[in-house]
């Protein structure tokens, strides 16, 4: 595949990326800088930066775009670039929910019950 | 008896070569009750492997979102549910369509739920599918009649509609909605069909009038008494089911375990 021109994604309105170790590298290292301003213990920031750093290291580590996409295991190129333009928004917006925080509301008492009208002991 | 049933068979046996017939008269021949295996084809079995694959992202989800997630549960064996607060409908929404790790780009649906009983009457329900991992997971959040909820417009385009039909049918208001009319019910209807307390036969009736040559509206004529919502019968419904399983299992998440 190296060296040859890819025609088509095959995907509908999923353009051939150009360049494309250009591009996810600089996805991943905004991602990366995006998820430094989370706290340390915020657990998604640590699967975040886990993901992307093992995905970054193979990107830097070969030149061949089927070998990254085949150690990736996540799709073509082009549809990881989707997955970490998704990623990176997720990011920014997480920063104004910080979904870290402890939970805001209590489990209303009853609302998850099931059934809700339960016999607690058999009425004879 | 045996070995006479023996002898017989034996000599069958000499006679038919059908491989059929042959199998039939050695389960004559032998006078033990044959073992049969307890089995429910009926039933649908849960593979192990997917119920700890499910139960592993709800924690997985928990432990990224414990702002808003207030339970993980799995229902049928291997339905995984996450149970949020009303606030948290964008972000959790948000969270499973953009993170690498679950991918849930497809709105499958959004269905409503009323308990008149509770404090939080209505549950709104989000049912989403990732092509990428084939998997499905389902969101439950609760409201009431006055309390507006965050729209999923801004995560899902397919909610428009869904949002509609259920501010339509249940009346739950949703915030930030683009365009929240009514969709399935006709020009000038009132009221809300889905609701618990809605007539099952409504609030008017149409006819076509011979004198004014045209369809009219009326108030219903035989209007239906009011109904009481005692959820409980004077019976047992399910004595057999009584220490049955839960129809949901909760799956424990980091949050309990510190408790």
């Amino acid at each position: 595949m190296s060296g040859a021109i890819k025609k088509s994604t095959g995907l509908t309105g999923l353009a051939v990326a150009a360049n494309p170790h250009h591009t996810l590298g600089i996805l991943y290292s905004k991602i990366l800088r995006t998820l430094t301003k989370m706290p340390g213990d915020a657990a998604y920031r640590k699967y975040t930066e886990k993901i992307v750093t093992e995905r970054n290291k193979i990107l830097s580590s070969t030149k061949d775009v089927g070998a990254v996409e085949k150690a990736i295991g996540c799709g073509q190129v082009e549809e990881l670039i989707v997955q970490a333009e998704n990623e990176l928004i997720l990011a920014r917006k997480m920063l104004g929910w910080k979904p870290w925080e402890p939970l805001i509301k209590p489990i209303p008492a009853k609302q998850w019950d099931w059934p809700p009208a339960q016999i607690k002991e058999p009425k004879i | 008896m045996a070995s006479l049933l023996r002898t017989i068979s034996t000599g069958l046996r000499s006679a038919l070569v059908n491989g059929a017939a042959r199998t039939q008269i050695v389960r004559l021949s032998s006078t033990e009750a044959a073992k049969t295996e307890e089995t429910k084809p009926t039933v649908r079995k849960h593979d192990v492997a997917v119920r700890e694959q499910l139960s592993d992202f709800g924690r997985y989800v928990a432990e990224c979102l414990p702002k808003y997630v207030q339970k993980v549960q799995l229902t049928a064996g291997d339905e995984l549910e996450v149970l949020i607060c009303p606030d948290g409908v964008v972000p959790v929404l948000q969270f499973l369509k953009d993170h690498h790790n679950s991918q849930f780009a497809n709105l499958v649906d959004i269905a409503g739920m009323d308990v008149p009983s509770r404090q939080y009457r209505f549950e709104i329900i989000y049912n989403i599918l990732s092509l990428r991992y084939n998997s499905r997971i389902r969101v439950k959040t609760y409201t009431d009649e006055l309390t507006p909820v965050d729209s999923a417009f801004e995560v899902f385009k397919a909610a428009n509609w869904y949002e509609r039909e259920i501010w339509d049918m249940y009346g739950v208001f949703f915030a930030n909605h683009p365009d929240l009319r009514r969709i399935l019910t006709d020009y000038g209807f009132e009221g809300h069909p889905q609701r618990r307390d809605f007539p099952l036969s409504g609030y008017v009736e149409l006819r076509y009038d011979d004198e004014k040559k045209r369809v009219v509206c009326e108030p219903l004529e035989l209007a239906q008494e009011f109904r009481k919502f005692d959820l409980s019968a004077p019976w047992e419904q399910f004595p057999n089911f009584r220490n049955a399983n839960p129809a949901t299992e909760e799956v424990p998440t980091k949050k309990d375990e510190k408790k």
